[in-house]
C-alpha cells in the first residue's frame, strides 16, 4: 500500500510540475471558458431547436390570456414548439416533474383584468371590447358614460400579475425557448393595449369637447396606463406590462452557459489530461524508468495502480481546482457531494480511456496522436463544444460511449439543482463503461507485460 | 573473493519470436561472490538480454538463472530484493531532484524513514552529489545523470550490483570517476556484473570476463587466461591515408601466409598475424597492390581485442 500511494504521489508531483500539463489542465479550460462566457454572456440565452412539448394552462377569462395562449399556436413559432391546452394544473406540474414536456406556461385567471383593468371594466359596463375600437369609431352616449365610468373605477393592480413557466431542468435550452415566445407574446400585448390606450385617449378628446373636467378625464387616462403600477417584469422579459414573468422548476434551477461551458470544458481538458497520463506509461517504458520499476521489488499490478492512482489523483485535483476557481466568477456546479462523487467517478472513468490507449498503442507519439483525436472527438459529440441537448438525438445517444458525454449529462443535471439520488442511475451507467474500457485495457496490459 | 556462486546462469536461451534467431543461445556462467565479473561483447551481441534475464525483467526461452540460491522464473521477487541495476537508459526522472529520485527508487526498494534518509545522503556524498540534491535532474549533465543512475542502483546495499554499460555516452573524467568508483565497490567486497563494449574497461575492472558475440558465450576465464588463447600472436594495427578500402585489405589479408584474422573499421585494419616480422612486409604488400597507403602502423601486444578478433573474425567495435 505504501508502494502504491508513493507511485500515486510520484505522478501527481511530476504532472504538476510539467507547465506544459499545467496549461492543458488547468489555464487553457479557464481561459476557453471565460471566451465562451464572454460570447454568450454568463445568464441565459436561446438557441434554434424544434418541437419542443409545451403545456399552456390559461385560467382567464379575459381575451389577453387567449392571446398570449394563441402565440403559441401562431405560424411563426410552429415549427419550434408543440403546444398542447391543459386544464388539470396538478397534472401538468407531473409532466413537467417527470421530464416529458419542457415546461408548463400557467396564465392566472385575473391576468387580462390585471393587464389592462380599463378594457375589463368598459366591457362589463358597456359591452364594447376596446381593443377592438376603431380610431373613428363613434361612441354613444351610453358608451362614453360607461367609459367615464370605467376611467373612475378602474385601479391599477398594487402587485404585477404573475405569468409562470415552469420548467423541466432537464430541457434546458427548451425552457428558454419558452420563456422567449412568452416574453415576445406580452410584447405584443403591450403593443396592442398601447394602440387601445391611444384610440380612446382620442375618443375622450371628443369627451372633453362634450363637458368632462380636465381633472376628471386626466385621472381616466392615467388610470388607463397598464404600467401603472411600475414593474418590470423578472427573469429577463423587459415589457411595460404589470407582468411579472418567472420561470421556476422543480429544482429552482434553470441553465446557465457560464456553468454548462464551465464544467464541459473542464471535462475535455481533463480527458486531455488523462490521456496523456496514460501515455507517460509507454513513455516510461521508453526512457527506462519503467523497466527498472519492473525490476524492483514491487508486484506489477502496484506499479500499475500506482500510476493509474496517479492520474486519478491529478485528474481530481485538477478538476477541483476548476471548479473552485470558476466558482469564484460565478459558475454553480450543483449538490457539493454530488459533484465531488461525480468528479471522483468521472476521472476514473475518463483515466479507463487514458488506460485504454496505453494498454494498446505501442508508442508515445502514437497514444498522443490517438488521445488527442479521442479526446477531440469524443469532446464534439459530446457536448463540450455546443450544447449537448442541440446535437440529433443518434449524436447524443451515441456519444455515451465517451465519459465526456457522462460527465456532462450528470454535471448539468446537478446545476439544474438535481439531488444527488437523482444522478445516481447516471453515475451508475459510467460506472459500468468504466469497468468495459478497464477490462480491455487490462487485456492490452497482459499482452504487454507479458 | 568467495569461491561461492552468487549467480548460476545454465544453459539461458532467448528469442523474442518463435522464428527468430536466439539473441541468447546457450549461456552459461557462475559469477561468486565478491567478483566483478564483465560481460564483452559488440552491441547487439546479447549481453542486456543476458542480464534482463538475470535481473528478471525478461523470461528465458530455456535454461535457468539463480541468484543468491533464487530460480529467477520461480521466485522473482527473492532475485529482485538482493540485486541493484544501473540499467544503460538513465532510468530517472527529470522533473524530479535527485534527492526525490533516490527517496523514489529507495521506496521501491522497500526502504523508508531514517534509513532511508540515511542511505539517500550516503549516496548523494558518494556521487557527489549533494550539492546538487535539490536541482531537478533535467538540469544535470550526462555526466552527473550517469553518477545518479549508478546511485540508485546503490540504494538498499544490494547483494549483487548489475551495471550495464555505465559509461555510454559520458564525457571522459566522468568515465574515468565511475570506473574509479567501480574499482572502489569491488574492493568493498560487492559482487559486480558488469557489461561493457569497450575491451579495455573490461581489462582494467574484471576478475573474470566472458566474451559474447552473436547470442553465444564464446570465452570465458580471467585475462590471464583469455589472452594465451591467442598464443603468441601479435596485433597489427594499420592506419590508412584512404578513408575507404579498409574493408577490401581486410578481406585480403587472411590469404597471406601468417595472417590468422583480419577486420577493419574507420580507416584502421587490425591484424592478427602469427609473427610480425615474418608478415609486416607482405601486409604493406598488400596494401599497396589495393591502391592504399599506410599512415602508421602500431604492434600490440596480444589483449582481449585480439582475443576477440582471434575468435571471430572481427574486431570488437565492428
Amino acid at each position: 500500500m505504501r508502494k502504491l500511494v508513493v507511485l500515486a504521489f510520484k505522478e501527481v508531483l511530476v504532472a504538476f510540475r510539467d507547465v506544459g500539463a499545467l496549461l492543458t489542465m488547468l489555464a487553457t479550460p479557464l481561459a476557453l471558458t471565460l471566451v465562451m462566457m464572454a460570447a454568450f454572456g454568463s445568464g441565459s440565452n436561446s438557441n434554434p431547436i424544434s418541437d419542443i412539448p409545451v403545456l399552456l394552462l390559461n385560467q382567464d377569462a379575459g381575451t389577453f390570456g387567449q392571446a398570449l395562449t394563441d402565440i403559441f399556436f401562431s405560424a411563426s413559432v410552429g415549427d419550434l414548439v408543440t403546444p398542447t391546452l391543459v386544464e388539470d394544473e396538478a397534472a401538468a406540474r407531473a409532466r413537467v416533474n417527470a421530464d416529458e414536456v419542457a415546461a408548463l406556461v400557467v396564465i392566472p385567471e385575473d391576468f387580462s383584468a390585471r393587464v389592462f383593468p380599463f378594457g375589463v371594466r368598459a366591457q362589463t359596463l358597456t359591452g364594447v371590447d376596446v381593443t377592438t375600437l376603431a380610431p373613428d369609431a363613434t361612441l354613444t352616449p351610453e358608451q362614453q358614460a360607461g367609459f367615464a365610468q370605467a376611467f373612475m373605477e378602474s385601479q391599477s393592480p398594487s402587485e404585477p400579475v404573475v405569468v409562470e413557466i415552469y420548467a423541466s431542468p432537464d430541457w434546458r435550452i427548451s425552457a428558454l425557448i419558452v420563456k422567449a415566445i412568452v416574453s415576445q407574446g406580452l410584447e405584443r400585448l403591450n403593443i396592442q393595449i398601447a394602440g387601445t390606450t391611444t384610440i380612446v385617449t382620442r375618443l375622450m378628446a371628443g369627451m372633453l369637447q362634450a363637458g368632462q373636467s380636465d381633472a376628471d378625464v386626466a385621472a381616466a387616462m392615467r388610470a388607463m396606463q397598464p404600467g401603472a403600477a411600475g414593474q418590470e417584469a423578472a427573469g429577463g422579459a423587459d415589457v411595460e406590462l404589470p407582468i411579472k414573468l418567472i420561470t421556476t422548476s422543480a429544482t429552482g434551477r434553470g441553465f446557465s452557459w457560464l456553468g454548462y461551458y464551465a464544467t464541459s470544458m473542464a471535462v475535455l481538458f481533463l480527458m486531455f489530461a488523462v490521456t496523456a497520463g496514460g501515455r507517460t506509461l509507454l513513455a516510461e517504458r521508453q526512457r527506462g524508468t519503467l523497466p527498472r520499476l519492473l525490476i524492483s521489488p514491487t508486484p506489477a499490478l502496484t506499479i500499475l495502480l500506482g500510476k493509474m492512482g496517479g492520474i486519478v489523483l491529478t485528474g481530481v485535483l485538477q478538476m477541483l481546482i476548476l471548479w473552485g476557481t470558476t466558482a469564484l466568477i460565478g459558475a454553480y456546479w450543483g449538490h457539493p457531494g454530488g459533484v465531488l462523487l461525480t468528479i471522483v467517478l468521472l476521472v476514473i472513468c475518463a483515466s479507463s480511456v487514458g488506460a485504454l490507449i496505453s494498454a494498446w498503442a505501442r508508442t508515445p507519439g502514437q497514444a498522443s496522436a490517438i488521445g488527442s483525436a479521442v479526446t477531440l472527438i469524443g469532446g464534439a459529440l459530446s457536448g463540450s463544444f455546443f450544447v449537448r441537448w442541440n446535437l440529433p438525438q443518434w449524436v447524443q445517444v451515441f456519444s455515451l460511449v465517451t465519459p465526456n458525454a457522462w460527465g456532462i449529462e450528470i454535471l448539468s443535471r446537478l446545476q439544474a439543482g438535481r439531488a444527488p439520488s437523482a444522478i445516481l442511475p447516471w453515475l451508475g451507467g459510467m460506472i459500468l463503461l468504466t469497468i468495459l474500457y478497464y477490462g480491455v485495457a487490462l487485456v492490452g496490459f497482459r499482452r504487454q507485460f507479458k | 573473493m568467495n569461491t561461492a556462486a552468487l549467480v548460476e546462469v545454465q544453459n539461458l536461451y532467448k528469442r523474442y519470436a518463435p522464428d527468430a534467431p536466439y539473441a541468447v543461445d546457450d549461456v552459461s556462467f557462475e559469477i561468486h561472490t565478491g567478483e566483478l565479473f564483465s560481460l564483452l561483447g559488440p552491441n547487439g551481441a546479447g549481453k542486456t538480454t543476458t542480464i534482463s534475464m538475470i535481473s528478471t525483467l525478461l523470461k528465458p526461452t530455456g535454461g535457468a538463472v539463480r541468484v543468491d540460491g533464487h530460480d529467477a522464473q520461480r521466485d522473482p521477487m527473492a532475485v529482485r530484493r538482493v540485486i541493484g541495476v544501473a540499467p544503460q537508459e538513465l532510468a530517472l526522472y527529470d522533473d524530479l531532484s535527485a534527492h526525490e529520485n533516490l527517496r523514489f527508487w529507495g521506496e521501491m526498494r522497500g526502504l523508508h524513514g531514517a534509513e532511508l534518509a540515511q542511505e539517500i545522503a550516503e549516496k548523494l556524498a558518494l556521487m557527489e552529489l549533494t550539492d546538487r540534491a535539490k536541482d531537478r535532474v533535467g538540469t544535470f549533465s550526462g555526466g552527473m545523470k550517469r553518477r545518479l543512475n549508478l546511485a540508485v542502483a546503490l540504494l538498499g546495499h544490494p547483494k549483487l550490483l548489475i551495471l550495464d554499460e555505465p559509461t555510454v555516452a559520458i564525457d571522459p573524467q566522468s568515465r574515468r570517476y565511475i570506473l574509479d568508483w567501480v574499482k572502489k565497490l569491488r574492493a568493498q567486497g560487492v559482487t559486480i556484473l558488469y557489461t561493457t563494449h569497450y575491451m579495455e574497461e573490461a581489462q582494467e575492472l574484471s576478475d573474470r570476463i566472458g566474451i559474447i558475440d552473436h547470442g553465444k558465450l564464446i570465452a570465458l576465464g580471467t585475462l590471464d587466461e583469455l589472452i594465451p588463447l591467442v598464443g603468441q600472436h601479435e596485433t597489427l594495427r594499420l592506419q590508412l591515408l584512404q578513408e575507404h578500402g579498409g574493408a577490401e585489405l581486410a578481406a585480403a589479408l587472411p590469404a597471406l601466409d601468417g595472417v590468422i584474422a583480419a577486420s577493419a573499421t574507420d580507416g584502421e585494419v587490425l591484424v592478427n598475424v602469427t609473427s610480425t616480422e615474418a608478415t609486416l612486409a607482405a601486409v604493406i604488400g598488400a596494401a599497396t597492390g589495393l591502391g592504399l597507403s599506410v599512415r602508421t602502423i602500431e604492434i600490440r601486444e596480444p589483449n582481449l581485442e585480439a582475443v576477440f578478433l582471434y575468435l571471430t573474425g572481427r574486431a570488437l567495435r565492428d
